[in-house]
């Protein structure tokens, strides 16, 4: 596979904060890549650079071969963005949305009809076409913006959180357009989450926290690296089960609710060996192979946090009252 | 390039035209002069040029007025567009950042000069009586004016982070221009050092040649009035592309 996007030794500081500390990694064509990682972790800062909307402090990189800070109209041409925030000129219909895009990217004037055409039935807004943007609901528009992303065919599809802030359902609708790009039209798809259930439809995750890659692998390895499933006891008398669990198997357990919990390989087997043992009475018991949450907080120790995200919400919602 | 400046002109233009109602209330403020000031102020007022009367002589200076509040309003756009992200969109297409200064220009110029066309072709509602011709003439005059007015405006949106901010600085960067331009009143009686301010500025040539071309009025020669336009309009138009630029989105 042929690497696309080629990063070396990228940095960026703002002032004396380092957002981006010397990244390192490259994406093959075609492929879903995700930059995993919490707010404030150094994605937005990276996916701008690539998009060469912002210039790196110091190191390289290149996407198809070209440079991002040398041959910035190149890249451009080559990439479509789907931004955090919509990005889209609401009081447009869709239609004039997506021609403005059309001529912006020097799509050529016989083939721009029917390209917008094609992507918004892609999207499934082909009968919406001629409404203004700002009727449409907030999966509405983020589908849109990957009709608008289309348009120009590019060769790497840039998406910066994609599906915050929707329902559960359009996440799903928007995965399900994204992965049919790819099948579809070869699409490399980059995009940055901080959703681990959105990380899951990568090929392959780079975990970002602090402005450093900490781990780089598909999803399936990644939890294989934590390797323990996560066991949950309920029991009268958790006491006793902790000390049973310490001095039988070696294992340290934390309480939780009605009971505690403790990591153990293969939790399933461990589970029937507990339950045939001399062991406190149990309420009940469950097993859970690790997920990515269990693998970003075995990486940095912290779990993957969101209040970021909603602070951004208010303030959106703050401006809207104003506008209003 | 041009394709992509005059798509991005039509877009400016399409959200104007669908914007009825902005339409009609940008007439309100130089009506109001017009009736208040003008009816309020005729029966004191002589002017030097026998057969001028005072309705009239407002004409040239408010619908100037209307171009410099318009022009520069329009360019509350680009924090609009910045705030809500389209900006984005823009910068990170293969676009030149000039061609997109360059059609901001355009389009805050030519809806600024839209509504100073209607607000000329209503006033002889009012009795006003002017040259059809000279007014008509007056409109790229307008234009240009109205270009540079809206690059003033850029050169401050693109520093500002909210709306309410842009509002309170453009506020105080307007009231100034617009009475200390001669657009109510001559200039000639004006004490010195208030007359080297208003010599200063461009709108100030602007009322003074659409008052020669509509009502055989001015101090200096129409080509005098043109060139220093024509000049703060590239002046100001390379602050703007330089302020776009250094913008950070």
């Amino acid at each position: 596979m042929t690497a696309v996007i080629e990063v070396e030794d990228l940095t960026k500081k703002y002032g004396e904060v380092e957002a981006v500390r010397g990244i390192g990694f490259s994406v093959g064509a075609g492929e879903i890549f995700g930059f995993l990682g919490p707010n404030g972790a150094g994605k937005t800062t990276t996916i701008k650079i690539l998009c060469t909307l912002l210039q790196p402090t110091s190191g390289h990189a290149r996407l198809a071969g070209l440079d991002v800070t040398t041959s910035p109209d190149d890249v451009r041409r080559r990439i479509g963005v789907i931004f955090q925030d919509p990005a889209l000129d609401d009081r447009l219909t869709a239609e004039e949305n997506l021609m403005l895009h059309a001529v912006a990217y020097r799509v050529p004037r016989p083939e721009r009809a029917a390209r917008i055409a094609e992507a918004l039935r892609f999207v499934d807004l082909h009968e919406r076409g001629r409404d203004l943007a700002r009727t449409f609901s907030g999966g509405m528009k983020r589908r849109l913006e990957i009709a608008r992303g289309l348009i120009h065919r590019p060769e790497i599809l840039f998406l910066d959180e994609p599906t915050t802030g929707l329902d559960p359902q359009t996440r799903a609708r928007t995965w399900e357009v994204l992965r049919a790009l790819r099948r579809d039209f070869g699409t490399t798809l980059f995009l940055t989450t901080h959703y681990m259930d959105e990380a899951e439809n990568c090929d392959r995750i780079a975990v970002i926290d602090h402005g450093k890659i900490v781990a780089l692998d598909t999803p399936a390895a990644l939890k294989q690296r934590v390797g323990k499933d996560l066991v949950t006891a309920r029991s009268a008398d958790p006491a006793a089960l902790a000390r049973l669990l310490s001095e039988k198997y070696g294992i340290t357990s934390t309480p939780a609710d009605d009971g505690l919990s403790f990591l153990v390989e293969e939790g399933d087997a461990f589970i029937v060996k507990l339950l045939t043992d001399d062991r406190p009475a149990l309420a009940g018991i469950s097993v859970r192979r690790p997920t990515l949450d269990d693998v970003f907080l075995s990486l940095t120790g912290r779990q993957i946090r969101e209040e970021g995200a909603e602070g951004q919400f208010a303030r959106l919602r703050a401006i809207a009252r104003r506008r209003g | 390039m041009l394709e992509v400046i005059y798509a991005l002109w039509r877009r400016d233009m399409i959200k104007f035209l669908r914007d009825r109602r902005g339409l009609v209330t940008s007439l309100v403020r130089p009506f109001l002069w017009l009736v208040a000031f003008g009816f309020g102020l005729r029966p004191s007022v002589r002017l030097p040029v026998p057969g001028v009367d005072f309705v009239s002589f407002l004409v040239p200076g408010l619908a100037t007025m209307t171009v410099l509040f318009s022009s520069m309003f329009a360019a509350i756009s680009i924090v609009w567009e910045r705030e809500f992200g389209f900006l984005k969109e823009l910068l990170v297409a293969p676009t030149p950042r000039g061609a997109i200064v360059v059609a901001k220009l355009a389009a805050g110029s030519a809806t600024a000069t839209i509504e100073a066309g209607l607000m000329l072709a209503l006033s002889p509602l009012l009795g006003a009586r002017f040259s059809v011709v000279g007014a008509i003439a007056s409109l790229p005059l307008l234009a240009v004016f109205g270009m540079a007015v809206n690059a003033l405006g850029i050169v401050v949106a693109a520093r500002m982070k909210s709306f309410e901010g842009f509002g309170s600085v453009v506020n105080f960067v307007i009231q100034p221009i617009f009475f200390l331009s001669g657009a109510l009143y001559l200039t000639n009686g004006l004490p010195h050092a208030l007359h080297a301010v208003v010599l200063l500025n461009p709108m100030f040539y602007v009322v003074d040649a659409m008052r020669g071309l509509c009502l055989g009025m001015n101090r200096f020669p129409i080509v005098l009035d043109v060139a220093v336009v024509l000049a703060a309009a590239i002046a100001f138009g390379m602050l703007a592309r330089r302020a776009f630029n250094k913008m950070e989105v």
